[in-house]
């Protein structure tokens, strides 16, 4: 599947699009550092180019993939979020990645949801993320998008903590979906204070 | 990303790789003959590697094809133009899985190196081999190339180099 055929999702604040090698140094650079230790990395500049490569041509074996997160108005890029499963995985993923500069101003969150409405949009009924179980960053991530631990699903190689998502009707104009839609609101207008959160 | 074209030898076609080549490539990557091509690999290694394969075109803009005969879609080999971070400079690469002896890496070879000059205005190519693989050292040979001094590669070890003859010395 070649870039073009890739959708590009707009949200509020991000343009997701699909990898291309002019994104390529911020990916290398997270992925060669301490930030990507929960991802299978650090990665010397080699592995970090073939996972860059793997990145595209998984869009083109399963026909879905990560997308690239680009800031609407400047493009800069500030990391990656979308579908993944390689060979090994139980059941197809939302992943992400936000570069280590990045992280703090809801982009993973807002991206994170634009993509898996996306996927439940296009045919899929369910998710899970991979995450390990110190990757604290992650965990709340998967938290504040609905996600709940299921402890019977299989997982990858049994060092990884299973989060289910929930279903499309469980974010189908519910209080949830109402209350990651005001999170990822008060990230992109830092004067909108919600009056309180959605309490499930 | 760019798409992938399509080229068509006299017995043989040139085409993207696709999931559905998957389980061939695994075999060939299970198989003693992927020992001199970085295997062996297991099945999920062997996946991520064909992503690789295709993601090449995106990150350089040229890579390798799945070859089938013409008339028949089934995968036999992948052949055509690598350079992955650690290699010294462009290849022309060949592994032919099924139907070895018939002459196919030569040809499909010989269409990946006139694509890199005709098409991408190259004006030298290599092969890398590693050291034993004789297979591969005749097939280079017969299109000409000469083998020049050794590469070491992080992983691999010292590979032969084989430098192909220039668009010029083809025309």
């Amino acid at each position: 599947m070649s870039s073009q055929l890739i959708p590009t999702i707009e949200t509020g604040r991000l343009s997701l699009r699909g990898p291309v090698a002019e994104d390529y140094p911020n990916f290398k650079a997270t992925f060669a550092s301490y930030r990507s230790r929960f991802m299978g990395g650090p990665l010397n500049t080699y592995e970090a180019w073939m996972l860059y490569a793997a990145e595209m041509g998984h869009w083109d074996i399963r026909g879905f993939g990560m997308w690239m997160i680009h800031d609407k108005d400047t493009d800069e890029t500030y990391g990656m979020a979308g579908g993944w499963q390689p060979a090994g995985w139980p059941e197809r993923e939302i992943a992400w990645i936000i570069w280590p500069d990045k992280a703090g101003k809801g982009f993973a969150l807002e991206a994170t949801h634009a993509v898996r409405k996306y996927y439940y949009a296009n045919g899929w009924d369910t998710a899970v993320s991979y995450l390990d179980p110190k990757n604290l960053d992650s965990v709340r991530l998967a938290e504040r998008l609905g996600a709940k631990k299921d402890a019977g699903a299989p997982s990858i190689d049994g060092s990884d903590a299973v989060y289910r998502h929930p279903s499309p009707a469980q974010l189908d104009d519910t209080q949830l979906a109402h209350g990651i839609e005001m999170e990822i609101g008060h990230y992109a207008d830092p004067q909108f204070k919600p009056k309180g959160w959605a309490l499930d | 990303m760019i798409d992938i074209p399509n080229i068509n030898t006299d017995r043989l076609t040139l085409r993207a790789p696709r999931a559905e080549d998957v389980p061939a490539f695994a075999a060939f990557y299970a198989s003693d003959a992927a020992r001199f091509v970085g295997g062996p690999m297991t099945e999920a290694e062997t996946w991520r590697y064909l992503c690789q394969v295709i993601g090449h075109w995106g990150m350089r803009g040229y890579g390798r094809w799945i070859v089938t005969l013409r008339d028949d879609d089934a995968p036999i080999g992948l052949v055509g133009l690598h350079n992955p971070l650690d290699w010294p400079e462009a290849e022309v690469g060949w592994y032919i899985w099924s139907g070895i002896g018939k002459g196919y890496a030569v040809e499909a070879g010989k269409a990946a190196r006139a694509h890199a000059y005709d098409t991408l205005g190259w004006t030298t190519v290599v092969s890398m081999i590693a050291h034993g693989n004789d297979a591969s050292v005749g097939v280079a040979t017969s299109m000409g190339a000469q083998r020049e001094e050794d590469y070491q590669h992080p992983v691999y070890g010292a590979m032969g180099v084989y430098r192909h003859p220039g668009p010029e010395a083809l025309a």
